[in-house]
């Protein structure tokens, strides 16, 4: 069952898949900045692993670059890591100001956590991939927990 | 996918062994073994297991063989369980064939007390224990380095901690390597990945990472079981975590740097995941340096808890609760090693160096029974001691499994049992458990993973590592 947060575009969701040691996300968008948002949203939740208060009012930028687009994805998900794991904050919503294939320029706001949160240990590029489907985008993306 | 080995010396190493030839698909250079038993194999065979290791085999400079070891499973690059060797003069090394958590491995302690001692107060040890050793997503420990000390880890290892006090020099020579690969560098190690470890020494971290209070209830070699202190009865500690945030934030910069250096050089690999540079090139040393600092990082980790360890046994039991570390050996990790009369890199990814009695990297105090070997089951299941043996060399590079391997997903096992049955059924067997939450204890389930009994009969009866004793669980703490 795919899961769509109020905050959604319609037409986006993301899908918890499973894999025999890691943790694989399938994550849909009718654009390219929709769905780096939904990523973020898919990797917040994994990281809460259970609901949380409402975020801060403060958003936070995030910047990110890389050659390409589906490793432009596992860029975004580790400088999201980092983030939640350095500043112990975790980025639940996004607002993507500019996404090229290469570039991703967003602000994200969170909550604030009493540990660093680390049970995701980095996005990988196994296997990932982007492709365009009926009214949007598709992206797949495993995660080493 | 694959056959029998059909030239084999014994014909129970051909029939554990399978062989994928080297001609099975165009892009390999070397062929691939798997050894497993008909069930594992058939297990094996039900993942990406064996795919992913075809791609290990397209590998630059990658000699003789890659193997998968029977705990083999799907991972990301390279398969948890996988060995391969690249030359070091004109082949590559590759981050994914460490993987994020570098120098995970396991460490086992030696206690001189008997269970019959230690089973009443089992839960007010694990209670103790889960106070002392930080567990769980990311948790701070309490110790939290300045610059300088953060330097003096990662280039030193466990023997800056002799110098804390927080290290026996004896531990020293009953840890890999001496608790400190000597190439490190710690300028390769990024300021991110210094944030990220600062203030986690000494802490076990979460997924499958645990500290196990277990009593030898089997002695199966007992001049070897003798020359590593075990005796039946006796209580011992496994210990399993490795480099934490900053192991992991290593191998995601240098699998980030690899994969733009190889698109700006035009490699195509089978998956970018296996992203590498020549191990001689400026991109190569670097990670390797910065692989050793992890690794150091995650030896002095493991001693940390260790020092708890003491404190804490001490604490329960005064004198008698001493604890003498057996070993310390990495199960993810790449190393410069000698074989075939070349200077090779060895990754071991999932899988444990397994030297025998006359490898000179074998401890002195050991050469009689073969280099220590720790292969933990899942959560209430048995655990078992190996000793390494020679003919793995000529088999694997040296190298054996390195725990019972997944079978199940996280998600699959929730949808098995609940958090509580699997806590009700680990207590219904006098197995005291402490856990940051019931669904992260469901997802180490035992019913997750492969048999621990047959991974272990097989790498024995190959020659991988012989079995020494086998240990049950009196009471986890789960990360």
């Amino acid at each position: 069952m795919g899961i769509r947060p109020p905050t959604a575009a319609p037409g986006t969701w993301h899908h918890v898949l499973d894999h025999t040691s890691e943790l694989m996300f399938r994550v849909r968008a009718p654009t390219w900045a929709e769905l780096i948002a939904e990523a973020g949203r898919a990797l917040g939740e994994a990281l809460l692993r259970e609901p949380s208060g409402a975020p801060s009012t403060v958003w936070r930028a995030v910047e990110v670059t890389a050659a390409d687009r589906a490793a432009l994805l596992v860029d975004w998900l580790n400088e999201l890591l980092y983030r939640a794991e350095a500043e112990w904050w975790i980025p639940t919503e996004f607002a993507v100001d500019a996404a090229s294939s290469t570039v991703i320029r967003a602000r994200a706001r969170g909550v604030a956590v009493t540990a660093p949160p680390a049970a995701v240990k980095a996005a990988t590029l196994h296997g990932v991939k982007v492709v365009e489907v009926p009214g949007g985008l598709e992206a797949s993306v495993i995660l080493d927990v | 996918m694959g056959s029998k080995l059909r030239s084999s010396s014994t014909s129970e190493l051909a029939d554990l062994t399978h062989v994928i030839p080297v001609t099975a698909r165009g892009d390999m250079r070397v062929p691939a073994r798997v050894y497993a038993d008909a069930e594992l194999w058939a297990q094996i065979e039900h993942d990406r297991s064996l795919e992913q290791l075809m791609n290990v085999a397209t590998l630059p400079g990658v000699q003789r063989c890659v193997y998968a070891m029977p705990d083999v499973h799907e991972g990301y690059g390279f398969p948890v369980g996988g060995v391969a060797a690249m030359r070091a003069h004109d082949g590559v090394i590759s981050p994914g064939g460490v993987g994020y958590d570098i120098n995970c491995g396991v460490r086992l302690l030696v206690s001189g007390l008997e269970a019959s001692v230690v089973r009443p107060k089992i839960r007010e040890l694990v209670h103790e224990l889960r106070r002392s050793v930080p567990s769980g997503a990311g948790r701070g420990g309490q110790l939290s380095l300045s610059e300088a000390e953060m330097d003096r880890v990662l280039g030193d290892g466990c023997r800056y901690l002799v110098e804390r006090g927080l290290a026996l020099p004896d531990d020293l020579d009953a840890t890999e390597a001496g608790g400190r690969l000597v190439r490190a560098d710690i300028g390769a190690v990024s300021a991110r990945a210094r944030t990220r470890g600062r203030d986690q020494l000494g802490t076990l971290g979460s997924g499958n990472h645990f500290l196990e209070i277990e009593v030898v209830d089997a002695v199966l070699d007992p001049a070897a079981a003798t020359a590593y202190g075990l005796a039946l009865g006796r209580v011992v500690v496994l210990v399993h975590t490795g480099s934490r945030g900053l192991g992991h934030q290593v191998c995601t910069d240098y699998v980030r740097l690899m994969d733009q250096a190889m698109a700006r050089a035009g490699i195509v690999l089978p998956d970018r995941q296996l992203a590498c540079a020549p191990f001689a090139a400026p991109e190569g040393q670097r990670y390797f340096s910065a692989m050793c600092a992890a690794a150091n990082f995650a030896w002095a980790n493991r001693q940390v808890i260790t020092h708890r360890l003491r404190e804490t046994f001490t604490r329960c039991f005064g004198h008698a609760g001493r604890l003498d570390l057996l070993y310390d050996v990495a199960h993810n990790i790449a190393k410069l090693e000698e074989h075939d009369g070349e200077l090779l890199c060895v990754h071991r990814k999932g899988a444990t160096r397994a030297f025998g009695p006359a490898h000179p990297e074998t401890p002195a105090r050991y050469r009689a029974a073969g280099q220590p070997v720790f292969i933990p089951g899942s959560m209430g299941t048995a655990s078992y001691v190996l000793a390494g043996r020679d003919a793995a060399l000529g088999l694997s590079f040296g190298s054996t499994c390195h725990g019972a391997g997944r079978r199940m997903s996280r998600h699959a096992a929730k949808r098995v049992k609940s958090g509580q049955e699997v806590r009700r059924e680990l207590e219904a067997q006098g197995i005291a458990v402490a856990c940051p939450s019931s669904g992260e204890l469901v997802e180490e389930a035992p019913f997750a993973y492969k048999d621990v009994e047959r991974v272990v009969d097989v790498v024995h009866r190959v020659g991988l590592a012989a079995k020494v004793a086998r240990l049950r669980p009196l009471g986890v703490v789960k990360g």
